[in-house]
């Protein structure tokens, strides 16, 4: 992948270890979202509205 | 618009020149951001698709207008000029309290969000693009916007950690006074120094553990291993969801890193140990009496603590710079100020006896703080004593540096006989003969006019309100 408009140095080692943290952190990530899906639908009485997901818990 | 020939000449930024994609520059006193053509398709497409109003709607990134081509520093080279909204005053992350530090941080990563949700990413997360305006962070480089590539890494990703996540870390878990690091590397505080000095428990914490710790191994891993490394990063890729995770994981890293000054809340703070109840009430008044007939529009309030006389100031319409040389002070100031919604005091930490030099390339890149002044009056409340006896500055000298930061002052002499002066004399030789009435009202005469002066009744001190000569 080329990043030409990357004008900072984003440093081989971060980009290598980033893909691999990534990895990891989205294994957590990816089950907290399913449990605020589930939360929600069983808030809503079993009726999830919308049927789109945001990708994201804002809760932060 | 006017054409160019009725423009006075384009004064470049000194400090904007590192992207070549534009650049800032003044013309008339105003502050303008010229887009270069190199970056041109991709600015119409940022500004196409949405993503900076949106972020702009959300007080993320500063506000801006279309000033016009005509308006260009360098015609040869621009594709737009636009005009941001005016950030009243510019400081540095070294002169930041640690929830100020932390609050750039997560609307940098806020920022990145929404703009990844767009289908964009934030190519920058250097802790200078973020400024405080009207007490709360925003982020201020409207070109560090572009189109994301599908399944590219964040770019900025080491920038953001070395810049905000590693001071943070060191600050919360060693000492908060390791944020003055950042004024030493302006470019970030590199992951391995930032390993080495906190501590070691901060390896089995997941967020520290990954983000700083593995993270520094890697770079170090990769150093020495020149284009293989580089081919390889290439193909790194992370896909929308993990990246995702990744911003998630750095948010929730930095939301849980903390610091709290000792004594629990601002208002348990002795804001003057040596004045009684009445004493005090009776200097507000004299404050606030000094400061209207100070007139101006900009105090600067140095010694501010937790920001009593600032209020004041503050409550007269002054916007008011608030510096303070202890950390605590500034970080208790800064939670008062964001609990009540006070949009006119900005507080930072400045130590007065070595304050923020030019810094970077030529010098020039970050500005000293005499060069950033915008005072119209300073107000200095009980620190005379400390740069006079505490830090052996004769009074010429404190008098000669307040009258380069503003042309009216506001200030307080503590004499010797005072508890708080007595108490930095105790352990010393007294080498100050000529810390009296008399020598301060020479000293400051000689480039001030004094026009007021105060006895505080129930004290030995006296406040003075004086104008600069010339």
């Amino acid at each position: 992948m080329e990043h030409f408009l990357a004008y900072i140095d984003p440093g081989s080692g971060s980009l290598i270890i980033q893909a691999l943290i990534a990895s990891v952190v989205a294994i957590p990530f990816f089950f907290r979202q399913q449990i605020a899906r589930l939360v929600r639908v069983v808030r809503r009485g079993g009726s999830e509205d919308g049927g789109v997901t945001p990708p994201t818990d804002r809760a932060s | 618009m006017p054409g160019p020939s009725d423009h006075s000449a384009p004064a470049r930024d000194p400090g904007s020149f590192r992207d070549p994609s534009g650049f800032v520059f003044r013309r008339d006193g105003v502050l303008l951001r010229q887009i270069n053509r190199s970056f041109a398709s991709d600015w119409d497409d940022v500004v196409a698709s949405g993503p900076l109003t949106e972020l702009q709607q959300r007080g993320l990134l500063v506000q801006h207008l279309d000033a016009g081509i005509d308006a260009a520093a360098d015609p040869a080279t621009a594709h737009a000029v636009i005009q941001p909204e005016r950030i009243d005053f510019v400081s540095y992350p070294y002169e930041w309290s640690f929830r100020m530090l932390r609050d750039a941080a997560l609307a940098t990563l806020e920022a990145q969000v929404v703009a990844a949700e767009r289908g964009f990413t934030l190519r920058d997360a250097t802790a200078f693009n973020v400024q405080f305006r009207r007490g709360r962070p925003i982020l201020i480089d409207t070109l560090s916007f572009e189109r994301a590539e599908t399944g590219a890494p964040w770019i900025a990703y080491r920038q953001f950690c070395e810049h905000f996540l590693a001071p943070l870390a060191l600050m919360a878990n060693r000492d908060v006074r390791l944020g003055l690091m950042l004024r030493e590397h302006i470019d970030g505080i590199p992951l391995d120094l930032a390993a080495r000095l906190l501590p070691g428990r901060t390896r089995w914490n997941l967020g520290l553990g990954t983000h700083i710790h593995v993270h520094a191994r890697a770079q170090a891993r990769f150093a020495d291993r020149g284009t293989d490394a580089a081919a390889a990063s290439k193909k790194a890729s992370v896909s929308p969801l993990r990246q995702r995770a990744l911003i998630d994981s750095l948010q929730r890293t930095i939301g849980k890193l903390d610091w709290t000054p000792a004594g629990t809340e601002w208002a348990d703070y002795a804001e003057n140990t040596s004045y009684g109840e009445d004493a005090t009430a009776v200097k507000d008044d004299v404050v606030r009496r000094l400061l209207d007939n100070a007139g101006g529009s900009v105090v600067w309030d140095i010694g501010a603590n937790t920001g009593r006389y600032s209020r004041i100031a503050a409550g007269l319409g002054r916007r008011v710079v608030a510096w303070d040389i202890d950390p605590a002070a500034t970080e208790r100031h800064y939670r008062a100020i964001r609990t009540e919604g006070n949009e006119r005091i900005l507080p930072l930490v400045l130590d007065l006896g070595n304050p923020s030099p030019g810094l970077g390339w030529a010098g020039e890149e970050r500005r000293s703080l005499a060069d950033r002044s915008d005072a119209d009056v300073i107000l200095a409340l009980a620190l005379v004593h400390h740069l006079a006896i505490g830090r052996n500055v004769p009074l010429e000298r404190i008098a000669d540096y307040f009258a380069r930061l503003a042309p009216g002052l506001v200030i307080e002499f503590v004499p010797k006989e005072d508890s708080m002066t007595r108490k930095l004399l105790a352990t010393r030789e007294d080498v100050f003969p000529d810390y009296t009435p008399d020598g301060f009202r020479a000293a400051f005469g000689r480039v001030y006019e004094i026009l007021e002066e105060e006895p505080v009744s129930g004290t030995a001190r006296v406040l003075y309100r004086m104008s600069r000569r010339g």
